[in-house]
């Protein structure tokens, strides 16, 4: 019966009862967890309806311990349900379980999570991405159709790569970042993790749409996502952005070129595309990224909610002493940086200047997307790395969300798909990126490439068909 | 950008974060390598004033609504009494 679990959950739903369903996934969970530490917790009694979503731990729900993997909450369970989770119930889904993360977002590795990583199914001693690494671990290794994660700087993109699966950034304010825990509330989005394309779109008109408790979530309608998916890439114009393109090496080159091949092959038309500011994207985002969280994070203080330290006499020593022992070392590095670029004498500099910069490679996306219906780059630099191996060098893990990072910036769409493996047998992705709210354009390319190539079948040597079969 | 230990303390106090010595020095350090990295902004010709890359952010209605239970509330609380979060004295006493 778990054979079910290796379908789109769309073709599933035709084979199997709800509860047989259900079931299968719960027993993967069951029987892979221990070893990929994916979950955060698991809901055994939550529901008997056909969908199971795995649900990032950075967004709240009043069933499960919502823990951003954080000590600080360890044991804070939400009053109220995001307004994602609340559209996927609506929508007759329920929440599986909550997913590994590194600490609030902050993190390429899953390293950062405090409960320990969670493991890269296609080969356990390397790590899925992050910082939605459990989500992604989740859907590769079968254990669930599909899940909810979230995007600052690539963290849904960067992880589905690593893991083969389909990983999707919404354009900004397309799905209310209500219930979302912020990290830096310009550029966060929730996002979706998939095997197929057609399964994002769905999930996406689930989710999309206002949602007046988030001001900053658009008022264009919600699409139906999946129209186009089918008609091609006849006559479509990508731009090969080439600032990404001089910084490829080995294999992942080689992949990125046979996907080029294969576009122009279905009748694409591709040419070179510039974005001169990618090269200081990263630089960009992390201090953009981290001025936000030091602000957002100053919530996280013992008083209301989370964890209290028991040392400290006065209020401000509370403060500090909870925060001490809540919180983990990248994310006071982070808080500590961008503390630093908004304080008196540095502002202008840091902060100032990051904006400035943003605004620069924003335009010259926007242009390009002019020129071009989307631009292309491989998602990530390399395949997935080993535990440990960038751990110790803040840059070299920051530098793994060179690519993902610019639409975030810049607020436009942008899809991971699986192109293939490298020698090692780990799964290689093709980053398309499109214009604000072209989603349903991003579907129908991606969904050609996906049918060319039919990558999402080949299952990772850890997985739960075969494990429970 | 170099930052020594006692600008990592005064970043500190304002990030309401506690270090001790050892932890500063690593942490000033770590924060000089990320900045000198990061410097490569101040390389960049960049227009002088306001960036001009934000649109308002649309109010919602000020209508009145219901907050939160208190006993959802309470839930969370590290400490609460009498429908109040319990902290150390702020005002100091006779």
């Amino acid at each position: 019966m778990n054979d079910l679990l290796e379908l789109p959950w769309t073709k599933a739903r035709d084979e199997a009862s709800p509860e047989e369903y259900v079931r299968a996934c719960l027993q993967a969970v069951e029987h892979l967890n221990p070893e990929l530490n994916a979950f955060l917790s698991i809901d055994r009694e939550a529901g008997k309806s056909s969908l199971p979503v795995a649900v990032k731990d950075n967004i709240v729900t009043t069933r499960l311990a919502t823990t951003c993997g954080s000590r600080m909450l360890e044991s804070f369970v939400s009053p109220v349900d995001a307004t994602a989770v609340q559209r996927l119930r609506t929508a007759g889904a329920f929440v599986i379980g909550k997913t590994n993360m590194d600490e609030f977002a902050m993190g390429s590795s899953n390293e950062h999570s405090a409960f320990g990583p969670a493991r890269n199914p296609w080969d356990p001693t390397r790590v899925p991405g992050g910082s939605s690494g459990g989500s992604a671990v989740a859907v590769a290794a079968r254990m669930v159709p599909v899940a909810l994660g979230s995007e600052t700087g690539g963290s849904v993109r960067q992880p589905a790569a690593l893991c083969g699966v389909v990983g999707l950034k919404p354009t900004y304010g397309r799905v209310s970042r209500s219930g979302l825990v912020a990290f830096a509330s310009s550029l966060d989005q929730i996002g979706v993790v998939t095997k197929t394309v057609r399964e994002a779109a769905e999930m996406l008109e689930i989710i999309a749409g206002h949602d007046p408790l988030d001001s900053t979530s658009s008022m264009e309608p919600a699409a139906e996502f999946t129209r186009d998916i089918g008609a091609g890439v006849r006559g479509i114009r990508f731009g090969v952005v080439q600032e990404a393109v001089e910084q490829l090496e080995g294999e992942v080159a080689e992949n990125f070129a046979s996907a080029i091949t294969l576009l122009r092959s279905g009748g694409a038309i591709v040419e070179d595309a510039h974005i001169p500011s990618l090269r200081h994207a990263i630089a960009t985002y992390y201090i953009v990224a981290n001025a936000e969280a030091s602000a957002n994070l100053a919530r996280f203080d013992g008083i209301r909610f989370g964890r209290r330290s028991g040392e400290g006499g006065s209020l401000e020593e509370v403060y500090r002493a909870s925060r001490a022992e809540g919180l983990g070392e990248e994310v006071k590095r982070r808080i500590m940086l961008g503390t630093f670029a908004l304080s008196s004498g540095y502002y202008d500099a840091y902060y100032g200047r990051a904006q400035k910069a943003r605004a620069r490679l924003r335009s010259e996306i926007v242009s390009e997307l002019q020129r071009f219906d989307h631009l292309l780059t491989p998602t990530t630099p390399e395949p997935a790395f080993r535990i440990g191996e960038k751990v110790e060098d803040p840059i070299a893990m920051y530098l793994s969300d060179i690519f993902t990072a610019p639409a975030n910036l810049a607020g436009i769409p942008a899809i991971a798909i699986p192109s293939g493996f490298s020698r090692e047998a780990l799964p290689l992705s093709l980053q398309i990126m499109g214009r604000h709210f072209a989603e349903a354009a991003l579907f129908r390319v991606a969904a050609w490439f996906e049918a060319e190539t039919d990558w999402w079948k080949r299952m990772p040597p850890i997985n739960a068909v075969t494990v429970t079969r | 950008m170099k930052i020594d230990r006692d600008e990592a303390r005064r970043v500190a106090a304002l990030a309401q974060l506690q270090f001790d010595d050892e932890a500063l020095d690593r942490m000033a350090l770590e924060m000089t390598a990320i900045l000198s990295y990061v410097d490569q902004l101040q390389e960049l010709e960049l227009p002088d004033g306001e960036e001009a890359d934000s649109l308002p952010t649309p109010l919602r209605a000020d209508t009145p609504h219901l907050p939160l239970d208190q006993p959802d509330v309470e839930r969370n609380a590290p400490a609460w009494r009498d429908g109040f979060f319990v902290v150390p004295r702020v005002i100091a006493g006779e």
